[in-house]
């Protein structure tokens, strides 16, 4: 009796789960936005204290927009910082404004090379961060397990962005995401999550520019359009 | 060796060194510590040689008490390099007194004033050898002795004086004594015990000077947005101008702790070419400091606990440089790169930030087209085969042409964009990359990723 209570006990904590269920997390995640994806995260979101490691196969996949809702969910909200380090471009504001991030909340810095890390440790103790957003391309595992303690010891939401080549290696991160595109739909491969495995891919309908079936027709035409009128309108 | 004179002296002691006594820097460390006491009082007063007098009697709930104050008090001496020999008492002259005679307990009631004084020696009353001598003759040994003598006739017979200084220190008359004004700019100089060569081991000498520029800023009620430290150099055959290092602030501070951690991670990167022995601190006028609210509930946001938002910024703006850390706004401006800004990240000074005091400038999606999450620095140029665009193959065009032809007015600045004329589509790439590309005059580029 006493044997079945302490295991049941143990059973409670948020670092011990069985293999055929999700993890429980000691918070609640922060809502990604998208349904199918919180149903397959341990915490029902974003895990807060820990290290989410993204790895989007090429950019362009979408994969600043599967963070979006969260992001704006926080900066609006929970009135909480975003903070943005070494982004490898510009970050457009009018696209993020546009997105719901409020950007009198986000702090971007270009920090190069091991800095980054530093800037991404200093920040997630700092007081009053929802979530920080870091490119960390050369890291060291070393690194990124300082950043998961440093993280475990705050509330904030860490995404790490590495190449996908990162993939085979291992990794302290609690939670892995590879990212690829497949036309409109933005396809997710749980690689590593507190819960039992997901094989299957997820696809998750980001925000797009455009829907694909309102795609223009026939492009060529459209090609001879625009330069006709850049023509006239140069000449 | 007190009272010896010099050749006695080095006959007791051959090993003796003497040192000139360097009056002016006394002076010196003197006002220093009174800039620094002022963050425990406003009323100093400053009684040269070596005096310092501290009214703490407003100030005794802030810190938790007179033992409490009183403790704080002398470990703050010591952290600034002074051992002081400190008394606390209800009046100024008592105060005095029991310093000298090297009472350190505590007397907080006036009641108790004439037994703890009673038991001072006459020589803390520092005397003529005259009035010393008399005071001999009446059989007084201590200042119990002298308190039992009837005031009235030790006034005829010593002179009033010293019948008027009993009466201040035992509170029976007022004890009125001249305010330490305190400078309209700060500048304090402190040498340093060595040579230092490296700049991270002057953060700890620094951090006096920092304490000090704190309390005069706490007489002053305000706080400083920038100070500016100067590393002095080692006089030698060449004398190098001193290092100057401004630090600025997210706005205006006087926290201690937290213009030591600026000023460490500035120290790191600082390249010293000889050298420092003296090191200077200077602030300009202090600004008005805004007061703090603190929430109920432990609620995020400035104020928390933990390093505030606005210790973060002015951390990392320190490592990175201050271009490196900023915030974003968008500008009501159609062409692309124009349409947004750095702005300078500010979260602590209380105000609005700047992002939201410029006019809100919606382009609603309606009216302009979509925009992608990241923007290319430089438009890329890309090779276009059989009409079409190729970026690892050939893009597929699903939304466009969006017409963005503007700018005329800027055509002639140095750094402007100018004039553009380009026409914006939203792209596929075979890879599934969403794009955001134009053409213009000079063929296709592409500006922009739908990450």
């Amino acid at each position: 009796m006493s044997s079945s209570t302490t295991l049941a006990q143990i059973l409670e904590r948020p670092d011990v789960w069985r293999g055929d269920a999700l993890a429980g997390a000691a918070l609640p995640g922060v809502p990604t936005g998208f349904a199918d994806l919180d149903r397959e995260l341990p915490g029902g979101g974003w895990p807060r204290g820990g290290l989410t490691e993204l790895l989007p196969l090429r950019r362009g996949v979408g994969e600043l927009s599967l963070l979006l809702p969260a992001l704006a969910r926080l900066s609006r909200d929970e009135l909480a910082w975003l903070v943005c380090i070494a982004p490898p471009h510009l970050l457009y504001a009018p696209a993020l404004q546009a997105g719901g991030v409020d950007l009198s909340r986000l702090l971007v810095a270009s920090a190069p090379g091991r800095d980054a890390a530093w800037a991404c440790e200093r920040s997630l103790a700092a007081d009053g961060v929802g979530a920080i957003v870091v490119w960390l391309p050369e890291v060291q595992a070393a690194s990124l397990r300082r950043l998961q303690l440093a993280a475990e010891a705050s509330q904030a939401l860490l995404f790490v962005f590495r190449p996908a080549a990162c993939a085979s290696q291992p990794s302290p991160a609690p939670l892995r995401l590879t990212l690829e595109g497949e036309g409109e739909q933005l396809i997710v491969h749980l690689l590593k999550r507190r819960g039992s495995a997901q094989s299957l891919p997820l696809p998750i309908a980001v925000q797009r520019p455009l829907r694909l079936r309102h795609a223009l027709a026939c492009p060529a035409s459209a090609v001879s359009a625009a330069r006709s009128l850049s023509r006239s309108a140069i000449a | 060796m007190a009272g010896k004179r010099l050749a006695e002296a080095r006959a007791l002691l051959p090993d003796l060194t003497l040192r000139e006594r360097a009056v002016e820097r006394e002076q010196a460390a003197l006002k220093r510590l009174a800039c620094w006491a002022g963050s425990f009082t406003s009323e100093v007063c400053c009684l040269p040689p070596s005096m310092l007098l501290l009214e703490v009697a407003a100030s005794l709930r802030l810190f938790g008490g007179a033992a409490k104050l009183f403790a704080d008090v002398i470990a703050g001496c010591a952290e600034q390099g002074h051992l002081p020999q400190a008394a606390l008492a209800p009046t100024p002259l008592a105060a005095q007194w029991l310093a000298i005679g090297g009472d350190d307990r505590a007397c907080c009631a006036l009641d108790e004033l004439p037994q703890r004084l009673g038991s001072l020696p006459l020589s803390v009353l520092a005397l003529s050898s005259a009035d010393d001598a008399r005071l001999a003759s009446f059989g007084a040994r201590s200042l119990a002795d002298l308190l039992r003598l009837p005031r009235g006739g030790l006034a005829r017979r010593l002179g009033p004086g010293l019948a008027a200084d009993l009466a201040r220190a035992l509170g029976e008359l007022p004890d009125p004594r001249s305010r330490f004004v305190f400078p309209e700019r700060f500048a304090e100089r402190l040498e340093l015990p060595m040579r230092v060569e490296q700049a991270s081991a002057l953060g700890f000498a620094a951090r006096r000077l920092i304490n000090a520029l704190c309390g005069w800023l706490a007489a002053r009620g305000g706080g400083v947005s920038e100070c500016i430290f100067e590393f002095e150099h080692e006089r030698g055959a060449r004398q190098r101008p001193a290092t100057v290092l401004a630090l600025g602030f997210a706005g205006a501070t006087r926290d201690g702790e937290r213009m030591s951690r600026v000023l460490g991670e500035r120290l790191y990167r600082l390249p010293l070419p000889a050298a420092v022995e003296f090191i200077g601190l200077r602030a300009e006028a202090p600004a008005a400091l805004a007061g703090r609210s603190r929430s109920l509930f432990g609620e995020r946001g400035e104020g928390a606990g933990g390093e505030s938002m606005a210790a973060l910024v002015e951390r990392l703006q320190a490592r990175l440089g201050n271009d490196s850390v900023h915030a974003l706004s968008t500008v009501a401006e159609h062409r692309p790169e124009n349409a947004w800004l750095r702005v300078v990240a500010a979260p602590l000074t209380g105000e609005k930030s700047p992002a939201s005091l410029l006019p809100a400038p919606v382009l609603r999606n309606s009216a302009a087209g979509p925009r992608p999450l990241c923007l290319l620095v430089q438009p890329q140029a890309l090779r276009e085969l059989a009409g079409r665009p190729q970026c690892g193959g050939p893009l597929r065009l699903l939304a466009g042409p969006e017409r963005i032809e503007s700018g005329w007015w800027d055509a002639a600045e140095p750094d402007a964009l100018g004039d553009v004329c380009r026409d914006y589509f939203v792209a596929i790439s075979r890879r599934d990359e969403w794009l955001w590309i134009f053409r213009s005059q000079a063929g296709w580029f592409l500006h922009g990723v739908f990450a």
